[in-house]
């Protein structure tokens, strides 16, 4: 039991440093997308209704991209892990319901709710629904991980504060 | 706890003020008071019968909205009537493709002028100028659930056009290629048609 744990605790380090390198990398990717073709992500905005008016509508699509893409640099440098984990982790759930909620309109016409493809604006063009739901799950989990303390090997500044014990 | 959430707060404050400066100095960002959907008339595609102007929700929908903005919608066989017509040499027909350039330059309607309304600076001096002249203008997008002629005719009326020579081609490039008309790769009249 002990040397289970032990293996565990050797191997959870270092793939916790490659699920921050990915997950960092991803944001980086997707929010380049969206950064590089405002236009198209403004109009994939708009269509979840959200915001009515010009300025809000524009300044989620304009902002949002290039947040991502901060969150994403700052995951693969290893700076603030945990503070960014926790956004992500903030900015992931209510996305997720929104595209769900986008689907479950769409699946009112009648589409089977997996067979719904659309393009949700997550900078990866049109996706079905259950494999995005499924992708937005994981990273939500492996955010939440990092949250947790891991991943700081190779970390440049995992904590602006002053950095806690590592976990166990 | 505390410690994470006050490292959230900072990483958020830093991401957002350095995603507004990245938005600010990007050639391709955004201008944030500008009104990119100018129509008024709120978004056409709330449900997916009304994404495909080919379904007859999708055409009433769109024609709807094309009518009670002032503007004319028009079919295939009239946009090519009018594309044969003497006076489209004369200019004094106009097609307008409200597609961004890469999409014009990948195949357009021959003749038509490049006017992507999301950077009027680009071609609106050029458009109004031909629209000064002209005494139909038709205006397309891709067809589909593209919204972006509509969007393009209320940035034309608002900057002076009359309402009454714009005429909307819901069809659009999609619907003009699915039919074997030429298309003209390129820059405007490059001379370079594809069948």
């Amino acid at each position: 039991m002990t040397s289970r744990k032990g293996t565990w605790n050797r191997l959870a380090e270092p793939a916790a440093v490659i699920v921050r390198w990915v997950v960092g990398a991803l944001f980086i990717y997707m929010g380049l997308r969206k950064a590089l073709a405002p236009v198209d992500f403004l109009k994939l905005v708009r269509e979840y209704d959200l915001v009515q008016t010009p300025l809000l509508l524009n300044s989620v699509a304009a902002i949002l991209p290039w947040f991502e893409v901060f969150c994403g640099v700052l995951l693969v440098a290893g700076v603030a892990v945990r503070g960014t984990a926790a956004v992500l982790i903030a900015m992931l759930i209510p996305f997720t319901v929104l595209v769900v909620q986008r689907a479950l309109e769409l699946h009112s016409g009648g589409t089977p709710f997996c067979a719904i493809r659309f393009d949700c604006g997550c900078g990866a063009g049109e996706v079905y629904i259950c494999n995005k739901i499924a992708e937005n799950v994981a990273l939500v989990l492996l955010s939440a991980w990092l949250l947790a303390g891991r991943g700081r090997a190779l970390a440049l500044r995992f904590s602006l504060g002053r950095t806690p014990p590592a976990a166990s | 706890m505390k410690k994470i959430l006050l490292e959230a707060i900072l990483v958020g404050a830093a991401g957002i003020l350095l995603a507004w400066l990245a938005n600010a100095v990007s050639p391709r960002g955004l201008v944030l008071t500008r009104n990119y959907f100018p129509d008024g008339t709120g978004r056409m595609a709330q449900h997916p019968s009304n994404t495909d102007p080919a379904s007859p929700a999708g055409t009433n929908a769109l024609a709807l909205r094309i009518a009670q903005l002032g503007f004319r919608p028009v079919d295939r066989e009239t946009v090519v009537q009018l594309h044969n017509d003497p006076f489209f040499a004369q200019e004094l027909i106009v097609f307008i493709d409200a597609r961004d350039e890469a999409h014009y330059a990948e195949g357009h309607i021959p003749g038509a002028l490049v006017f992507d309304h999301y950077h009027p600076e680009k071609h609106l001096a050029d458009v109004l100028l031909a629209c000064e002249r002209a005494e139909q203008i038709v205006v397309y997008c891709t067809g589909g659930d593209c919204e972006d002629s509509v969007f393009a005719a209320v940035t034309l009326k608002d900057a002076g056009v009359a309402p009454g020579k714009l005429m909307i081609y819901a069809g659009g490039i999609e619907d003009w290629r699915r039919n074997g008309l030429p298309v003209e790769t390129g820059a405007r009249n490059s001379g370079r048609i594809a069948p």
